[in-house]
Formats: C-alpha cells, structure tokens, sequence
C-alpha cells in the first residue's frame, strides 16, 4: 500500500490538498449505518406522511380516498389551526424573552464571588434533566386551585389574584409557559456560563478602571460578547416551540377550549384520539414547512449580520 | 463578572440571588411534602408495592442502553468517515443529515401508525428505539465530527503509514481520542431516551412494556388520584435521574452545553 501512495505524493505535489484526500481510505461504509438509520427512517416518514396527508385515512390497513389538496385547505381554513399557530408563536417570545434575560442573569451571578455556587448551579439546572412527564403532576398541584401559588397569595394580601390558574381559558396557557420557562432557564444558564468563560478577563478590568458599573459592564460588554450563544438559544426555541407536545399534553390537555393547545398537541388528538391520519399528516407536514422555513431563515439572517 | 466592594454588596448579592431561585425551589418543595402528607412514609411503601413496579425501571433502562449503544456506533463511525476518510459529495450527504435536525417526532406519529398497523409495531421496543435512536443521530454527527475536524489529520496518517488498517486506526485512534465527546453523546442520549414521553405513550400500551415517564399516569389510574401518592410516585421517578445528573454533574452539563458548539 505505502509503496503504490508514495509515487503519487511526488506526482502531485502541485496541489497537495487534492492528494492527502486521495490518499485516504474511502470512507462510504463508514457513513453508512448513521445514514440508513437517520436519513432513511426520517425521509421515509417523511415521504409517507406527505402520501398520507392527500388521502382520507382513518386507520387500519388500507388508504382510503385520495383527496387531493383538502387536507391542506382544511387545515390553513381551520381556527384551531391558527389558534396553535398563534399560541406557539406567543410561546416562543415569550418564552425566550424570560430564558435568555435570565440565563444570563444566573450566568453573570454565578461568575461572580459566591458561596455555594454549585448548590445554585444544580438547583437551576436539576429541572432540565428531570423528565417533564414525570414533573408535570407536580406542576399540576402547584398551580392547583387549593395549590401553594393560591396559598401565597392568599396570605400576601394579593387573594384577589388567586384563581383556578389551569382550568380557565385566560390563564392555561401561561402556565404552560411559566412551567416551560421553569425548565429551560438551566439550560440557556449552562450555555451562558460557559461562553462567559471566554470573555478575556482583562477587557472587565479595563472597563472597571474606566469607571464602569456592574450593569454596564452587563449590557455593553457581556450581553454583546455572548451574541452567539443567545442566536443559538433562538433558533433552538424555534424548534421548541414548534414541536411542543409534552407539556401543554400534560399539563392541560391542551385546553380548556384549545386555549393552550399547540401544533404537538393538535397532531396528536388529530392522530390518536380522531384517527384522522391523513388530516394529521396534513399538519405534519406543514410544522415541518414551518419548522425548517424559520430555522433556515434565522440562521441566514445571523449569518448576514 | 460582578464586584463586590464591601459586606453590604456582597450580601445582597446572595439575597438577590436566592430570591430569583425561590421559584426553581417551590415545585421540589411541592413535591417533597405533598409525598409525606397523609400517610407519611406509608405513601412510599403503597408505591413501592405497586405490581410490575420494576418492569418500568427495567423498560426504561433498557430503551435507554439499547439506544445508547446504537447511537454511540454510528456516530462514532460517521464522524470517522466525514471528518477522516475520502467521501465523494461528502458534504452533500452530511448536509441531507442536518436537514433532519428540525424534525419534530410528530411528524413520524402517522407513517408509524400506519406501519404499526401493517408490521405490527405495537408493544415492541423498537417502535421506540428506532425513531429516538434516528431523532438523535444528526445532532450527535454534527457534534462528533466538528469534534473529530479539531484532531490533527497527521496522527491518523501517522497510524497508516505504521501499517494500521482503517479498522484498526478506527478502534485505537479515533476512539480514545473522542472520548470527552463519547461522554457528551451519551449523557444527551440517555436523558433523551430517558425522558422520552409520546412514543412510549402512543405504542406501549401494555403495562409489561412500559416505561418509567408514563408511571404518573399510571399511579393516577391506581390510587384514584390520590395526590399524596402520586408526590412520591413523582419523587421516587425522579429520584434516579436527580442522583445521576448530582453525581456525574460536569458531564451532564458538558453534554448539554456541547449544543453551543455549532
């Protein structure tokens, strides 16, 4: 092997680049096995969505009619449609607004002299890791009419506030952010305090002795330094958001009156409960369209600037 | 980032934060005392004496391992393959892999439906494992090989020229170099495999095959929604993850925080 590739280094030390790739064993297998199981399980239903969405199907082995285009016009005509839409677009900002500004809050503090930092670090960040299936009956009492958010309220003076917060349609849905928020500020933390990290100590030092505050060091050296952590998070709660299932599912269903339903949830009863498969599929595919048309154009608009 | 000049900032420093991470504490609390209210400890043992209670443990574990390990293979050997071999239009197919980075798993719901009617998917593992294990690739590859780009090409090449095979280069280069990687890969998987709620939800639906995220709902169902038990059914669900993530704390964030790479 080594005696046929050393004759071909000399030939073609013009463009060396060209011949250490040539060099290297073909790699084609090796890709294989990720490939098939991701791009092919993922493009296949893909596919078989997009084929289900223009039939009627209503379960079991066979396709009913094809329908053409009703599925869709169904779809972008229905109220709980753009309802889904709407709430998952509330969702996102606010949602994100919350995270970040606390993220890097959190961050900020903790890079600061404090004791017992990594009891705080794992308080904030132990709601990412525990499941939220697992979390949400927890949930569920907090905000319970007779639950401890009711009781503070109550005992602050505030009894007026105190409200059925998950069974009215004014209410459901913050909850679902609230709860949303609750788990995800670990996460925009952990990325906060490691890009924090990297900010040259002496640049602070220097804005220090120029007489800079605390938070103006925040908002004009921090804040911007970890730009490219915060686009990220944005485009990551992009898709959060329009994939959202677990929570709203389990925290209310989705309701009451679909005031807390999103795109996840819609699917799924559409799905399972109906056995509307091919109206389902419809959706499908147009949370994919959404999901794929903001990232792409997120990322490009981050990239421009 | 903050100074603190004197006792007085310093203080309220600590105050400042320990109010904003009184919301974090209220559920733990809600859950910790909500499971002692009633019957006290007896509440634990009703759970514990739940029937198939350890099936759920054993399913999840299971699920979680079997994917673990398939992930762990392919990634490992994609990123391989991307970053250190020669692949024609390499950048076409890693490409066609990000683009299944956005895709929610509801999007997979009626093609499984469907299939599981035909195949006969329900109550198998796999109707599990495959869309999860085929969810988490894309994301792994990508974090894998930019990993993999940042190992210097030379020592690969150093190993050939030693007589190495690619298998061999694989096994005793690549591996022990990745593996501050490995165990970011894992750690995600596994809270991910872990955690996993509409899958299991929609195609375990018999008690033997199901898994710890869907013990809530099974408690509800057993104790007539008797909330204290249904606390410490949620404290005992938890209670494993809470020891790993408390244990093995700087992998689970370095996982995590691995994200931020890209």
């Amino acid at each position: 092997m080594t005696a046929i590739d050393a004759p071909a280094v000399q030939r073609d030390r013009r463009k060396p680049k060209r011949s250490r790739m040539a060099l290297k064993p073909a790699g084609i297998a090796w890709i294989l096995p990720a490939f098939v199981l991701s791009v092919g399980v993922i493009y296949f239903c893909i596919g078989y969505s997009a084929v289900l969405s223009v039939h009627e199907y209503r379960g079991g082995l066979e396709l009913g009619d094809a329908v053409g285009l009703d599925n869709y016009r169904t779809a972008l005509t229905n109220p709980l449609f753009w309802g889904a839409l709407r709430h998952t677009l509330i969702f996102f900002v606010a949602v994100s607004a919350v995270q970040i500004t606390m993220g890097i809050v959190f961050a900020a503090l903790l890079h600061s002299r404090v004791r017992c930092a990594v009891v705080f670090k794992v308080i904030i960040f132990l709601p990412v890791v525990i499941a939220p299936a697992i979390m949400s009956p927890v949930h569920r009492r907090v905000f319970a009419t007779q639950g401890p958010i009711n009781w503070l309220l109550e005992h602050s003076g505030l009894d007026f506030l105190a409200q059925p917060w998950l069974a009215q349609t004014s209410t459901s849905l913050w909850v679902v952010i609230g709860v949303q928020v609750w788990s995800s500020i670990g996460f925009a933390f952990i990325l906060f305090f490691a890009s924090m990290g990297q900010i040259d100590p002496s640049i602070i030092e220097a804005a220090r002795i120029d007489g800079a505050s605390n938070l103006r060091i925040l908002r004009s050296l921090v804040v911007p330094s970890v730009r490219g952590t915060t686009i990220a998070l944005l485009i990551l709660n992009v898709i959060t958001s329009l994939k959202l299932f677990d929570y709203p599912y389990l925290l209310t269903r989705g309701g009451p009156v679909y005031s807390s339903d999103f795109l996840g949830t819609y699917i799924h009863r559409e799905a399972v409960a109906l056995t509307n498969l091919g109206y389902a599929s419809a959706l499908a595919i147009l949370l994919l369209v959404a999901a794929i048309g903001t990232a792409v154009a997120m990322s490009l608009r981050a990239r421009e600037r | 980032m903050f100074e603190t000049r004197g006792r007085l900032a310093r203080v309220a420093l600590h105050v400042i934060l320990i109010i904003l991470v009184i919301p974090f504490v209220v559920p733990l609390y809600t859950m910790i005392s909500g499971s002692f209210q009633g019957e006290g400890l007896g509440n634990y043992l009703a759970v514990l004496n739940v029937p198939k209670l350890a099936y759920f443990f054993r399913n999840s574990a299971l699920i979680a391992a079997v994917t673990i390990a398939i992930v762990y293979a392919v990634t490992m050997m994609a990123a391989f393959g991307f970053s250190k071999l020669r692949i024609r239009r390499r950048e076409v197919f890693f490409w066609m892999m990000m683009a299944a980075l956005t895709l929610p798993e509801v999007v997979l719901l009626s093609p499984l439906f469907k299939m599981a009617a035909s195949v006969g998917l329900y109550n198998t593992f796999w109707a599990v494992i495959i869309p999860i294990a085929a969810l988490q690739v894309p994301f792994t590859v990508l974090l894998t090989r930019t990993y993999v780009d940042g190992i210097p090409d030379d020592l690969f090449e150093a190993a050939r020229i030693d007589g190495a095979g690619t298998i061999r280069t694989f096994r005793n280069v690549l591996i022990p170099l990745s593996k501050p990687m490995a165990v970011a890969v894992v750690v995600l998987v596994l809270i991910n495999a872990w955690n996993s709620y509409l899958l299991p939800l929609v195609f375990l639906t018999d008690p033997n095959y199901q898994v710890v995220t869907l013990l809530p709902q099974y408690f509800q169902g057993q104790y007539n929604d008797d909330q204290t038990k249904v606390m410490a059914g949620a404290l005992l669900t938890a209670l494993p993850e809470i020891i790993a993530y408390v244990s093995l704390q700087k992998y689970f964030e370095r996982g995590m925080a691995a994200g931020a790479l890209k």
